[in-house]
């Protein structure tokens, strides 16, 4: 049986899919999306489903960037010329925007590289100042390496001990019980708030509740969390939030980490050089405060413009509806799935709560070869530890295969895509 | 090669079999069957750091040796059927050959079969990386003899 193209694919469903049950108008979201009108190089038509590692980027944020470029490229913060005014408007009212979007104010935004760096600024900036040998440190089977090596490598150099929160393997969820018991006496507590590869969201609320009781700060990893959900840093109660731009429609390489007024005046430089000095001399020099302090050398402006242009983008539509409209796929692709010969789910998009991430495993066709073999078909899958080997371990399994949804993508998707598995586990898998 | 031939006389069927593939899936199908009848097969035990190709994104482990009347040796075992497939394709061309041979040879049997146009980069590399691999590992062997 051969499958069927996509534009093949049910037509009776388009109407369906062009407005989406909870209202969302989909095709007219997918018009801002330029790339997914893609064909392949063999022909078929591109469905992205990669959109846990990065997402497609609107138009707007792609002209945000380019008109950067092409009409008043300048360094910001520098120079009275009427093109680094511009360039340093627009990078503070990206900012601006970017702070609103996540409940919070200007001044507790520090822009990164990403959520890596974020992380990263927090070990340097804050951990090495603040805690020494003997002190605790709370991690998750679930955290990304991110969230994972920075503390390993603080824990060689200080004697910080590190302890790790198991996973229920049935449910899928943090083992909270376990959580209680690892947070006693701790003074950090670093967890990611949607896992990238189970889709699962944590218990924040619970988190941060149990971990303040204990007088630890918590760190709130939420690339994942943050295209899916509208997080506001002030009312989560978190001390550190780190967010990558390129998952929610941003552009890569541009992030930031959020941090209260608290918290970051027990900060130093995690890196230092230009633009974060109040004087230079031969005798020394002065730093600047809050998040100038932590923002070293030429900011990546045109990434924050695209970021800002992005926020602005998904603020003019419901993340509640998104929400709804990315967990009905991943719920039906998920138990679709877990229907077909030897394919295993690893998480629960039926819970409700779901980033909208769902990981996968055939019993024998290898996760590279499945990969390669759905690509055959147009669909873009991501395939590996996901940067989560602990969780790996957990979950007793090497790889996995993970299609993750966003805004933009439909049931008619899908519905293909599930077709197309069925395809390739029937020609390919050992009977 | 001497006679102007681009590869081994032993892949001139398995070249022909893989062009007049009807498309990549077919291809990939076949790649499967040459993975389950690897004939010069690494078992998994003799898996180590030492013999690990490096650059591919599945696991993939390479021994090279020559037999008693000095001719090349290829096994080779991965854990995804497609880079295992490969590995076979290749072991047919090289084992029986000389290690200057091998040590000479071009990859580009695995043009004309089809394959490397339908493998992604990292794949592609990984196949490249394999073979550079081998031939490394037959020039070194061609010292020996």
């Amino acid at each position: 049986m051969v499958p069927l193209a996509i534009h093949e694919f049910k037509t009776h469903n388009l109407l369906r899919c062009s407005v989406d049950d909870m209202g969302m108008d989909v095709e007219s979201i997918r018009k801002d999306f330029p790339i997914l009108d893609r064909k392949l190089p063999n022909g078929k038509q591109l469905v992205y489903f990669d959109n846990a590692a990065t997402s497609q980027k609107p138009q707007c944020v792609i002209d945000a960037m380019s008109e950067y470029y092409s009409e008043y490229n300048s360094n910001a913060h520098r120079a009275n010329h009427t093109l680094a005014d511009e360039a340093t408007t627009a990078l503070e009212g990206a900012r601006k925007s970017i702070s609103s979007f996540f409940g919070t104010s200007p001044e507790q935004m520090v822009y990164t590289s990403g959520a890596t760096e974020a992380i990263n600024l927090v070990s340097y900036g804050w951990a090495r100042e603040n805690l020494s040998s003997g002190d605790v440190i709370v991690l998750t089977e679930m955290e990304h390496h991110a969230d994972i090596v920075p503390w390993q490598q603080l824990s060689k150099e200080k004697g910080v001990e590190v302890r790790y929160v198991p996973i229920d393997t049935d449910s899928f969820t943090l083992d909270m019980d376990a959580f209680e018991v690892a947070v006693s006496g701790a003074s950090l507590v670093c967890v990611v708030h949607t896992s990238n590869v189970l889709g699962i969201r944590n218990p924040i609320e619970r988190i941060v509740e149990l971990s303040h009781s204990q007088g630890a700060r918590v760190l709130l990893d939420c690339a994942q969390g943050a295209p899916h959900e509208r997080i506001s840093f002030d009312q989560s109660g978190v001390d550190f939030m780190a967010i990558s731009a390129h998952k929610m429609g941003g552009p890569t390489g541009i992030g930031c980490l959020l941090v209260k007024r608290d918290a970051m005046e027990q900060m130093t430089p995690f890196m230092t050089g230009g633009s974060m000095i109040k004087t230079v001399s031969v005798e020394g020099s002065t730093f600047q405060e809050g998040h100038a302090m932590l923002e070293t050398g030429t900011p990546r402006i045109a990434e924050a413009i695209g970021w800002g242009a992005a926020v602005e983008w998904l603020d003019r539509h419901d993340m509640k509806e998104i929400h709804s409209h990315i967990n009905r796929i991943a719920s039906w692709t998920a138990e679709q799935i877990s229907e077909i010969d030897g394919i295993t789910v690893y998480g629960d998009p039926t819970r409700g709560d779901s980033s909208g991430a769902v990981s996968f495993l055939h019993d024998s066709i290898q996760s590279q070869d499945l990969a390669l073999l759905l690509d055959e078909g147009g669909f873009a899958v991501r395939t590996g530890h996901h940067c989560a080997q602990p969780l790996m371990d957990a979950l007793g399994v090497p790889s996995t295969n993970r299609a993750s949804f966003w805004l933009y993508n439909t049931m008619d998707e899908a519905e293909a895509f599930v077709e197309h598995l069925r395809y390739v586990v029937d020609r390919f898998s050992d009977k | 090669m001497d006679d102007g031939r681009r590869w081994p006389e032993q892949l001139d069927s398995i070249v022909e079999e893989f062009s007049s593939c009807f498309d990549s899936m077919e291809r990939y199908e076949l790649l499967f069957q040459y993975a389950k009848r690897n004939p010069s097969p690494l078992p998994v035990e003799e898996w180590d750091d030492r013999n690990q190709v490096h650059g591919c994104q599945s696991r993939a482990h390479v021994s090279c040796d020559l037999d008693d009347e000095g001719q090349f040796v290829l096994r080779g075992g991965a854990d995804a059927q497609i880079v295992q497939g490969l590995i076979a394709v290749t072991a047919i061309a090289v084992n029986g050959m000389s290690p200057s041979y091998v040590a000479a040879m071009s990859p580009e049997f695995a043009d004309s079969m089809g394959i490397r146009s339908s493998l992604t980069p990292s794949r592609a590399n990984g196949f490249l990386n394999m073979f550079k691999r081998v031939q490394e590992e037959a020039s070194s062997l061609s010292g020996r003899t």
